[in-house]
């Protein structure tokens, strides 16, 4: 869909999924790096052997060809600033000193090439008070806001075990790239598109960065459904409110997350697994028979208490241990219930339903054919996004780029 | 002058909860006209999800609601009704792009799938997000992005080593899902506004949250390893971690920092006054730092236990070492950078006065992207949309309303 357009990405680590995801929907990605290589090639992470290789890198720049340039060098740094006059888009989420420095700047490049569309992903914005902080995924979460909710117990908060803030910034940066796209379609002119990671990740809060700024200052409300001191109950079908010891439950092989939904949108989900239980005989009456779209009410209402849930909890954890991941699965597609088997890596690249709808491309990492996650969407119509291929070598498409562009 | 960059897109939104809507915010920030269709009877679940306006549950009152949907044109409609379906019908005729997010299977039960649709419209683009897809084994799967995080991985991958997973705040893979789908969505229009070719769009939030553990799920593919949970600690920085510091008003205050660098360890060791440390041989090196990271991290704890959260940051940050206090929604509005870029917005309300949402989060130079008003109130549309958009007489309009369509 995007075979038209050439983008220039001068993108380290930060940056690197936007071009990925640009280049999946058929755009002409040159990855640019360093002479000595782009810092992505050692980001986590990494694996041991022979051919030690960064999966972040080996994924991310997967689809792209690759120039390298030395940039100390004022000869290859001409033809790198010949290969941004001829680009429809340039990515980049280098240092604003560096790309300064290199005259590789939106000003620079934009100044006599009005048409182009520059795009800037970072921690914290072009300018503004922070906009030179030093900056890791660990502390954009903390910024944004997401951080602070993932709570276990009186524990500090909790990131996300494996860099995610940075892959908002890049797929929100692509999204902005292509807005942009499609108003140079209409207007002839590019724009600059500065995306910030900080901002990227607010949305992972579920709003709760607006809660002082709507006057609600409990916004987690009360924790355990019936508790005096509460009163509202978590009805949102997601558990979002609902603490972590609540939504965690061990099955015969692995751990299943399942959230006791309730109240009008979402209490039928919940009586489907008690009818499930009820049909194999693990819960007992009047439990078995709740209607739990309206439990919220009776709670309020008086004519069930913490203790009463407390009963239903360990029907529910003692019929599970019974279950297998698989059984749990089956029974969540067969009876509509709202609870899943909680999968790994070795989980993930089991599923039959994932190789079904072709989900998986293919790409040679250090000599080894590995699976990788190679379509964010499926498209009927217009050939949709997939990976391309693997992640080019250093310097691995250097020359044929310049002839290509620059002929 | 300048105009907006999806000026003149025309945009029906039958998606509810969060990945779906979200889709359409962006689109409305950037100038598109978003008709968002909903039920007064079934309400949707974001309207019951907090944060609330001044703590009040009430479905006028959603913080999370007014973020997913501001800008929105809002109709209320029984789409189970033939009467309501055809309404959709004359919606679609009108739009340039359907987003929908019902059960997979269930616009087809009302005719209103893509194949019929686009037999009349063959540049319609629609899109359709669902959790596992609308094809393959799991397809019927029910379920919120709490489900998504589940079987994409995420679950397993947030926590600390020897406790329960945790999983991530909310539903993570509805943060992950709508930027994928978007950036897919918008390739397709610059596709068609090339070729008039219209196109199908299916988004699995399963496969959207696994394409952001790419590289995890590369690594097993390439050696076998499993990705765990490592609380904060990070495969190649040390110190890594969220610290406590004093409490504000009583309340917990955390600050993230991490070290990525000989260079940035020696500037935090002095900044927490103890040379000693930035002197030791053995933590020059990134390994000698992760051998001795029980040590840092007690070092650190003890030094940010006294002080102010904001004042750690900014006494690291002015030595070049990342930290950053975990926001929380009190600090949210105050924070000089995001205040700086604008990203909180205020907004004219019918019920509140005025309410907040985030900002677009692309800055695009040119075109600049806002929410042009608060997210509807149930059905405080209707009139504009049947009679402006669709053209209705006052006489089919009265039809509607007396057989309890619009609602």
């Amino acid at each position: 869909m995007l075979e038209h357009l050439r983008v220039l990405d001068l993108t380290d680590e930060r940056g690197l999924l936007c071009g990925r995801l640009l280049a999946d929907l058929g755009a002409d990605v040159v990855q640019v790096e360093p002479a000595a290589g782009s810092t992505a090639r050692q980001a986590p992470p990494v694996a041991d052997g022979a051919a030690a290789s960064s999966m972040y890198w080996e994924t991310f720049a997967a689809g792209k060809r690759g120039a390298a340039f030395d940039l100390d060098d004022p000869e290859a740094l001409a033809r790198l600033r010949r290969l941004a006059g001829v680009a429809d888009i340039v990515v980049t989420s280098w240092p604003r000193e560096r790309l300064e420095a290199l005259g590789l700047d939106p000003e620079s490049l934009r100044g006599d090439r009005p048409e182009l569309v520059y795009t800037v992903v970072s921690a914290f914005g072009w300018d503004g008070p922070k906009a030179g902080y030093a900056d890791t995924d660990l502390v954009v979460w903390a910024a944004g806001g997401p951080l602070a909710p993932h709570r276990d117990g009186d524990l500090p908060p909790l990131r996300i075990s494996v860099p995610q803030a940075y892959l908002h910034a890049a797929a929100d940066a692509a999204a902005g790239t292509l807005i942009a796209v499609l108003a140079r379609g209409a207007t002839g002119r590019g724009q600059v598109v500065d995306v910030t990671a900080q901002e990227a990740v607010g949305v992972a809060t579920l709003a709760r960065v607006l809660a002082t700024a709507v006057g609600d200052d409990h916004p987690e409300w009360q924790t355990t459904p019936g508790r005096r001191t509460g009163g509202r109950t978590d009805q949102s079908g997601s558990g979002a409110a609902t603490p972590n010891s609540l939504k965690k439950w061990h099955c015969r092989d692995g751990m299943v997350e399942l959230h006791l939904s309730m109240g009008p949108a979402a209490g039928a989900f919940t009586n489907n697994l008690f009818a499930w239980m009820r049909d194999e005989g693990a819960v007992d009456e009047p439990v078995a028979s709740w209607d739990w779209r309206v439990v919220p009410d009776r709670l309020v209402a008086g004519e069930l208490s913490h203790d009463d849930l407390d009963v239903a909890r360990a029907a529910v954890r003692a019929f599970l241990l019974t279950k297998t991941k698989a059984e749990v699965l089956d029974a969540a597609i067969r009876r509509r219930l709202l609870c899943m088997a909680i999968f790994d890596m070795a989980d993930i690249a089991g599923s039959p339903h994932l190789a079904e709808r072709s989900f998986w491309g293919q790409v040679d990492i250090g000599s080894v054919d590995v699976r990788i996650p190679g379509r964010m969407a499926q498209v009927l119509g217009p050939e949709g996004p997939r990976v391309r291929g693997r992640a080019p070598l250093l310097g691995e498409h250097t020359d044929v780029v310049l002839k290509e562009w620059l002929r | 002058m300048t105009t907006d960059a999806l000026s003149g897109l025309k945009v029906l939104d039958l998606s509810w909860v969060v990945a779906g809507p979200l889709i359409g915010r962006t689109l409305a920030d950037f100038g598109a006209t978003v008709v968002r269709v909903e039920s007064s009877v079934r309400v949707e679940t974001a309207r019951l999800m907090q944060p609330f306006h001044g703590g009040v549950q009430d479905k006028e009152g959603s913080a999370l609601f007014g973020n997913c949907n501001a800008g929105k044109l809002g109709l209320t409609l029984d789409l189970k009704s033939e009467q309501g379906q055809e309404v959709v019908r004359d919606l679609v005729a009108w739009a340039d792009v359907v987003v929908e997010s019902f059960s997979p299977g269930q616009l087809r039960k009302w005719g209103l799938d893509y194949e019929t649709l686009s037999a009349d419209k063959p540049d319609l683009v629609m899109l359709s997000t669902s959790i596992a897809g609308q094809r393959g084994p799991w397809s019927t799967l029910a379920g919120f992005g709490n489900v998504g995080s589940s079987l994409s991985g995420f679950q397993h991958l947030v926590g600390y080593e020897d406790r329960l997973p945790m999983g991530t705040f909310g539903p993570y893979t509805d943060y992950v899902g709508p930027r994928l789908a978007l950036v897919t969505l918008l390739a397709a229009l610059e596709n068609r506004r090339r070729t008039g070719e219209g196109a199908y769009i299916d988004v699995s939030q399963v496969e959207a949250g696994v394409f952001f553990l790419s590289p995890q799920v590369a690594q097993f593919g390439y050696d076998g390893t499993i990705a765990e949970r490592h609380g904060n600690r990070d495969p190649r920085f040390a110190p890594h971690g969220v610290f406590a510091c004093l409490p504000v008003d009583g309340k917990e205050r955390f600050v993230a920092v991490a070290v990525r660098s000989h260079q940035e360890w020696r500037a935090l060791a002095r900044a927490m006054g103890r040379p000693d440390l930035a002197d030791r041989a053995d933590l020059a090196t990134d390994e000698g730092r992760r051998a001795a990271q029980d040590e840092l991290e007690a070092a650190v704890a003890d030094w940010t236990a006294g002080r102010d959260a904001t004042d750690v940051e900014r006494t690291l940050q002015s030595v070049g070492v990342p930290a950053h206090l975990a926001v929380t929604s009190d600090d949210y509005p105050d924070d000089d950078q995001l205040a700086h870029r604008h990203h909180l917005v205020e907004l004219p309300h019918p019920r509140h006065g005025t309410t907040w949402v985030e900002g677009p989060r692309s800055a695009l130079s040119e075109t600049p992207g806002r929410p042009r008003s608060a997210a509807p109130t149930l059905g405080q549309h209707n009139e504009e949309v049947l009679t402006e958009i669709l053209g209705y007489d006052a006489e089919r309009v009265a039809v509607l309303t007396e057989g309890g369509i619009l609602r």
